[in-house]
């Protein structure tokens, strides 16, 4: 039934699973590969996480800020995505349907979190919890003073792009670190594409204006 | 091209997602303003570049596919179990539409609720009866009111 998925559990390396998941639905659309899944091909779905889990965990660690967070909320995308393949029509890309539940699911994130978030954000030198592993390692050929100029960059980045409002941010995130293009972005978001060129440009000139003495 | 055209396309222009086309190079060279913009906008692309993402911890997989595991192990709802047996679906669905059918012609009646003091007629013996068996822990409090002793030492305003 899942063998795909059990595979992993029972020792076979991941791209040994993957590359056996890509043979499969060589040649397939991912709207295709999740039609399969829709109609019982539970290997199917491995194909598809393999494919996104990083975007998902990327998108959604530039908006909740916070690695461990951003792994669970990307987990549970595609757990959403695994309980909805019953109802998916395959009427748009399915990268638009999976961004559009991630996109549902961050703004959640978010709002809950709005009055926790600074006590919560992880520092850049913080190892992370539950995974130990550091955000951004230090580079050991910065000296003391380059270190710290780095780090306040990082954190004004951060910072401009959290504090840009919610629309202009996920279309910011989708745009820059997903390059998904104007259509995907608008589509996700409901909005019409000369809105979404518009919302993106005042977007960046906000940032512009505000990283200006990072420049 | 105008002013407006190439601020629709800037972001694009400026993360290298679009190419320069001659058209976009030929207002670029003669309007000083986008031309600036864009070597701003393309700065502060940089810029954002150097924030990077991590990678999937090496516990992301396992838990994913602990909890999809414990997904596919839950038992569908059973509703949805009805509804996928054809014949249970068909038989649920004649029994619905019995049971509106013989709602609608009176058949079955549902109880009515009595309201408060509906049919009762104030006066009677039975209607003060309800009644009191209605107010009974309103009156159980003025029990305790009479019960209390009055002070008389006490001023409202000392």
């Amino acid at each position: 039934m899942d063998r795909g998925l059990l595979a992993i559990a029972g020792g076979v390396s991941r791209p040994q699973v993957e590359a056996e998941a890509a043979a499969r639905n060589n040649g397939l659309s991912d709207a295709e590969v999740m039609l399969r899944v829709k109609a019982g091909d539970e290997p199917a779905f491995e194909y598809l996480v393999q494919k996104y889990r990083r975007p998902m965990v990327s998108f959604m660690y530039r908006m909740a800020h916070n690695s461990a967070a951003a792994e669970d909320l990307a987990q549970e995308v595609f757990l959403r995505v695994y309980r909805s393949r019953g109802s998916y029509e395959a009427s748009a890309k399915f990268s638009t349907w999976l961004y559009r539940i991630a996109t549902n699911l961050a703004v959640n994130y978010a709002r809950d979190t709005r009055h926790e978030r600074p006590e919560s954000t992880v520092s850049l030198d913080a190892p992370d919890e539950n995974t130990g592993l550091t955000m951004d390692p230090a580079d050991e050929s910065l000296t003391a003073e380059e270190m710290l100029v780095r780090r306040e960059r990082m954190a004004a980045i951060r910072q401009r792009v959290q504090a840009l409002p919610e629309r202009q941010r996920l279309a910011v995130v989708m745009h820059k670190y997903q390059q998904m293009d104007y259509r995907q972005i608008a589509e996700v978001l409901k909005l019409s594409e000369s809105a979404t060129k518009s919302l993106l440009f005042r977007a960046y000139e906000t940032l512009r204006e505000q990283l200006q003495k990072f420049v | 091209m105008t002013c407006n055209e190439i601020r629709e396309l800037m972001p694009d222009l400026a993360a290298g997602l679009n190419p320069v086309t001659p058209e976009v190079k030929q207002h670029l060279n003669s309007c000083a303003e986008c031309a600036g913009k864009l070597e701003a906008f393309r700065q502060t692309m940089a810029l954002l570049d150097q924030w990077q993402a991590p990678e999937p911890s090496p516990y992301f997989d396992v838990r994913l596919h602990a909890r999809l595991r414990e997904e596919m192990a839950k038992p569908a709802s059973i509703w949805l179990r009805w509804v996928r047996k054809p014949a249970l679906g068909v038989a649920l669905a004649v029994l619905m539409v019995v049971g509106i059918t013989l709602f609608e012609r009176g058949g079955i009646v549902p109880p009515s609720k009595p309201g408060p003091m509906a049919d009762v007629e104030p006066g009677t013996a039975v209607g003060d009866l309800q009644a009191l068996d209605k107010n009974h822990e309103l009156y159980s409090d003025f029990d305790v009111l009479d019960d209390l002793e009055v002070q008389h030492d006490v001023t409202a305003n000392p």
